[in-house]
């Protein structure tokens, strides 16, 4: 305070001494505050104490008139004052029973000081003062700090005799109170309300100190203080009425602390006003980013998910914003992945040569490209006739892949495997759990990041897993199937099926296809809705699959969405049939949603590769879920691909007897690696690339992205065989990141989730304590 | 004493640092006879820095590999851990761990004839404790 600055002016000039103290910048509170102060120090020779009063009361008043400060007449100001000198002997008496002096000072100067602060800071940002004789009023300790910052023109005013003293024999005067007050400030901290409670008794003094104290008090907020300006000053009004309504007042103690107390749940109402509000704002917020395009959103989150697979715990809708966006990708990822399972299961199941010979790991790996591809149009409806034994052999393969994945819930296929099963239950039991669907949706677009064929294939599979193991998978799967079936009559042009559930599935498929790369999909011709619909039905089976036992309250709409993924998923397939999935897509859960999302990404994965044939692979595909499903049998037979469905049926049910618990660890890197999804990658890409990107540069990429996650799933096999286990776990994907030189003694793996994963996954990997003592993630 | 202590890994960190790049050279100079090409000075000093920092990103990971096994010692797994990510190295190591192993496996059985041959009693003892530590 530029009291230094401020001593010259006299104490006769109050208001000159205010103007400069204006002058200097300070704001009103502040001026009023050295000029108190200032005062103060220059009536410390003398005893006027009137003379202090007026000045303060002044120069409250020019401040009141623009901060809306309402100052207490001065006749209230004098009563209140001067029963300090009547009281003198009084504090003896009350100070002999409390041994100590200092304190009982420090009492009512602690009073006097937040009056003086509540008059003074009526309507303003608090000042230094106020805000120390707050701390001080209320223990803080800060008793000292606001001694020192001029608490305020009022305490000052009062205590101009205190100052006069050093203060250290309270006991003097009337005055010897502000005196303690002032020796006091360093021990105000100790200085509570209730520490002498006869002070407080009914003076016109103690009344305006009560009146003082519940003005409203200083709050660093603004607006709530203009807020409650009204509320004090009503408060306010109300207390001096009664302070000069009273010569002597006898006040009950319990009057002035309820009078405080009040004034302190007053500001606490208001913060809590404010955080409501905020967190309102903050929705409408997210309400507005959720509106915006996901794409990009969905990148970064799938980009993050890509290196760390995190189980994704949303804890409620609202948080859905966020979560969405990874939504629109995953879904193709898991059709594709289905479709591919399907396509393994075949294939292991050794259907026909072509089984064998690509059951071979290792001409299913150079294959890989080549069946990969034929593996994406197997998951169409009409695949050609001559990938059909091949496409035959794969969804074979994969409805093992299905089937083993649903028996062994737990099974840890391989180190992605496993770590995206792990997710995926997870996710599932997390699903089940909470909301989960929101979860699961996360965690399958965050797996499907990382292997998307794999999880697809898992997913779609350890929700199964799981619905199973939950629920009446089998009543769900069936309905599931029946409207998957009906999807894909739908899809196949006929649309017959069932007409609620198809439409109501398309809807929720339409919903899909907008959220993903719908749009491309859904390009699809007529002829090849036939086909695409069976890769749809199959991916939608095996969606299903998933999804309704994930979701078992949701078996349509996990049927439909799936359904509907798969129709996305079989890119550029612009089917009229998903138009109205789309639509309807929006409509279904988010779970849904999710599980669609898996099935989706995996089919549109397998779409992106190949929009040709796969009509046979489709028809097997289609049979797989059908046939899992054995009422769905029904309804396939009313497709009209019932002819074809018949043939690989017989394969399925060889197959699915089976079930080979290990199957998926039986082909360890599966016939065909599921791949990642090129749309996914794709868009990555461009987004980094910040220009535009040949197509042939995306192969590239794609192949070097694909020979990376393979190193990288390498890697975690050797470290987690290397730490004696057999399932991969965090500390496997730490010592990874830390040969890869992203984990330093620098930079520790929490700062890197924290840096870049939203709250949703930074929740599920760093252990975030919550009140009632629930730790979330919850081990 | 932590001023001198740095000190102290700062002299030593010299030492090894001349000392790595004096194989280095001596490597470098080989392989100039071998291929008929020369070796600039710079060049070797690069590649013997290189090395030196590498040799430390080997120990952390090295550490970090027996840390993550659960071990205190660092032991020719985690050697070969370190070296999957080339295959002829691998294979080397692989190669070298083996030969390793089998000459001190000799050894042991040496000892033991040895030993069994000197006190009977100790062969037992000692074969257990080969056979534990192989």
């Amino acid at each position: 305070m530029a009291l230094a600055g401020a001593g010259a002016g006299g104490v006769e000039q109050p208001v000159l001494l205010a103007d400069l103290l204006a002058e200097l910048g300070l704001g009103q509170a502040q001026a009023t505050n050295v000029a108190l102060h200032l005062l103060h120090l220059h009536l410390q020779q003398r005893d006027d104490v009137a003379l202090l009063v007026q000045l303060p009361q002044q120069l409250l008043r020019r401040g009141a008139r623009r901060q809306r400060v309402r100052v207490i007449g001065g006749a209230a100001l004098h009563r209140a004052l001067l029963p300090r000198r009547r009281r003198r002997r009084r504090r003896y008496r009350h100070r002999q029973p409390h041994g100590a002096g200092p304190d009982g000072g420090g009492g009512p100067e602690l009073h006097l000081h937040r009056q003086v602060d509540g008059l003074h800071v009526l309507g303003r940002a608090p000042c230094r003062g106020l805000g120390g004789g707050r701390g001080a009023l209320r223990g803080s300790g800060g008793g000292g700090g606001g001694g020192a910052g001029a608490p305020g023109p009022l305490s000052l005013a009062l205590v101009d005799a205190a100052q006069r003293e050093d203060g250290g024999d309270p006991h003097q005067t009337g005055l010897s109170v502000e005196n303690r007050s002032k020796s006091v400030r360093s021990t105000v901290a100790k200085q509570t309300l209730a520490v002498f409670p006869d002070l407080r008794n009914g003076t016109p003094r103690l009344m305006l100190k009560r009146v003082m104290q519940n003005q409203p008090q200083v709050s660093p907020l603004a607006p709530q203080i203009s807020d409650h300006e009204d509320t004090q000053e009503a408060h306010s009004e109300v207390p001096s009425k009664r302070v000069s309504s009273m010569g002597e007042l006898q006040l009950p103690d319990v009057a002035p602390e309820d009078t405080s107390i009040t004034v302190f749940h007053m500001k606490k109402k208001r913060r809590k006003l404010s955080i409501s509000e905020f967190e309102r704002a903050a929705e409408r917020r997210l309400l507005q980013y959720q509106a915006q395009s996901t794409l990009d959103s969905t990148i970064m989150t799938r980009s993050l998910h890509m290196s760390v697979g995190s189980l994704l715990a949303p804890d409620s809708v609202e948080k859905r914003g966020l979560l969405r966006r990874p939504k629109t990708r995953k879904a193709v990822d898991m059709e594709e992945f289905e479709g591919r399972v399907e396509q393994n299961m075949l294939k292991s199941k050794g259907q026909n040569d072509l089984v064998d010979s690509q059951s071979a790991s290792g001409i299913r790996t150079s294959i890989l490209t080549s069946d990969a591809e034929m593996m994406m149009n197997s998951t169409e409806l009409f695949i050609q006739p001559q990938l059909d034994e091949k496409s035959q052999s794969k969804l074979s393969a994969l409805e093992p892949h299905l089937s083993d994945s649903k028996t062994s819930a737990q099974r840890s296929l391989i180190s992605d495997a496993d770590q995206e099963e792990a997710r995926l239950k997870g996710l599932v039991s997390s699903v089940s759990k909470n909301q989960g669907r929101t979860q699961r949706y996360s965690k399958s677009s965050s797996l499907d990041d990382e292997h998307v064929d794999r999880m697809t294939r898992v997913s779609p599979e350890t929700p199964a897993e799981q619905g199973e193991e939950k629920q009446s998978h089998s009543q769900q799967s069936n309905p599931m199937a029946q409207i998957y079936f009906t999807e894909e009559v739908v899809c196949s042009a006929e649309h017959g099926a069932s007409a609620g559930y198809s439409e109501d599935l398309e809807k929720k498929l339409a919903e899909k296809g907008e959220l993903q790369i719908t749009a491309a999909r859904d390009s699809r011709g007529e002829t090849e809705m036939a086909p695409s619909a069976g890769e749809e039905l199959e991916e939608g089976s095996i969606g299903a699959h998933g999804s309704p036992r994930a979701e078992h309250e949701i078996t349509r709409g996990i049927g439909a969405e799936s359904l509907a993924r798969h129709s996305h998923a079989f890119s550029s397939l612009n089917k009229p049939e998903m138009t109205p999935l789309n639509e309807s897509e929006e409509q279904g859960d988010e779970l849904q949603d999710q599980a669609l999302m898996l099935n989706m990404d995996s089919s549109d994965s397998s779409d992106a590769e190949d929009e040709v044939e796969h009509l046979a692979s489709q028809e097997v595909s289609m049979k797989t879920p059908a046939f899992v499903r054995a009422p769905a049998h029904n309804l396939l037979l009313s497709t009209p691909h019932v002819a074809e469905p018949a043939a690989p049926r017989s394969p399925m049910k060889l197959l699915q007897p089976k079930t080979v618990p290990k199957k998926l660890r039986a082909s360890p890197k599966k016939p065909r690696e599921p791949q990642m999804p090129r749309s996914l990658i794709k868009e990555i890409f461009r987004h980094f690339a910040k220009m535009p990107v040949a197509r042939d540069a995306f192969q590239i990429v794609e192949k070097c992205s694909e020979r990376y996650f393979k190193q990288l799933s390498n890697d975690l096999e050797a470290y987690t065989h290397h730490a004696g286990r057999k399932t991969v776990e965090a500390a496997d994907l730490e010592v990874l990141m830390r040969r890869q030189g992203l984990v330093t003694d620098k930079m520790p793996l929490n700062v890197l989730i924290e840096r870049f994963f939203p709250l949703e996954y930074r929740k599920l990997l760093i252990p975030v304590a919550m009140s009632g003592n629930k730790v979330i993630p919850c081990k | 004493m932590a001023a001198a202590g740095g000190e102290e890994r700062r002299l030593l960190a010299q030492r090894l640092k001349a000392a790595v790049h004096y194989s280095v050279g001596c490597l470098c100079q080989e392989v100039e006879e071998d291929k008929a090409v020369q070796f600039s000075k710079q060049s070797i000093a690069a590649i013997s820095e290189i090395t030196f920092r590498q040799c430390e990103i080997f120990a952390r990971d090295l550490e970090m590999f027996a840390r993550h096994a659960k071990r205190t010692t660092v032991t020719t797994e985690d050697v070969k851990l370190l070296a999957r990510r080339s295959n002829s190295l691998l294979k080397y190591i692989t190669q070298k761990s083996e030969e390793l192993a089998s000459s001190n496996m000799e050894q042991k059985e040496k000892k033991k004839k040895k030993s069994s041959a000197a006190k009977g009693e100790r062969t037992p003892g000692e074969q257990e404790a080969a056979v534990t530590e192989n």
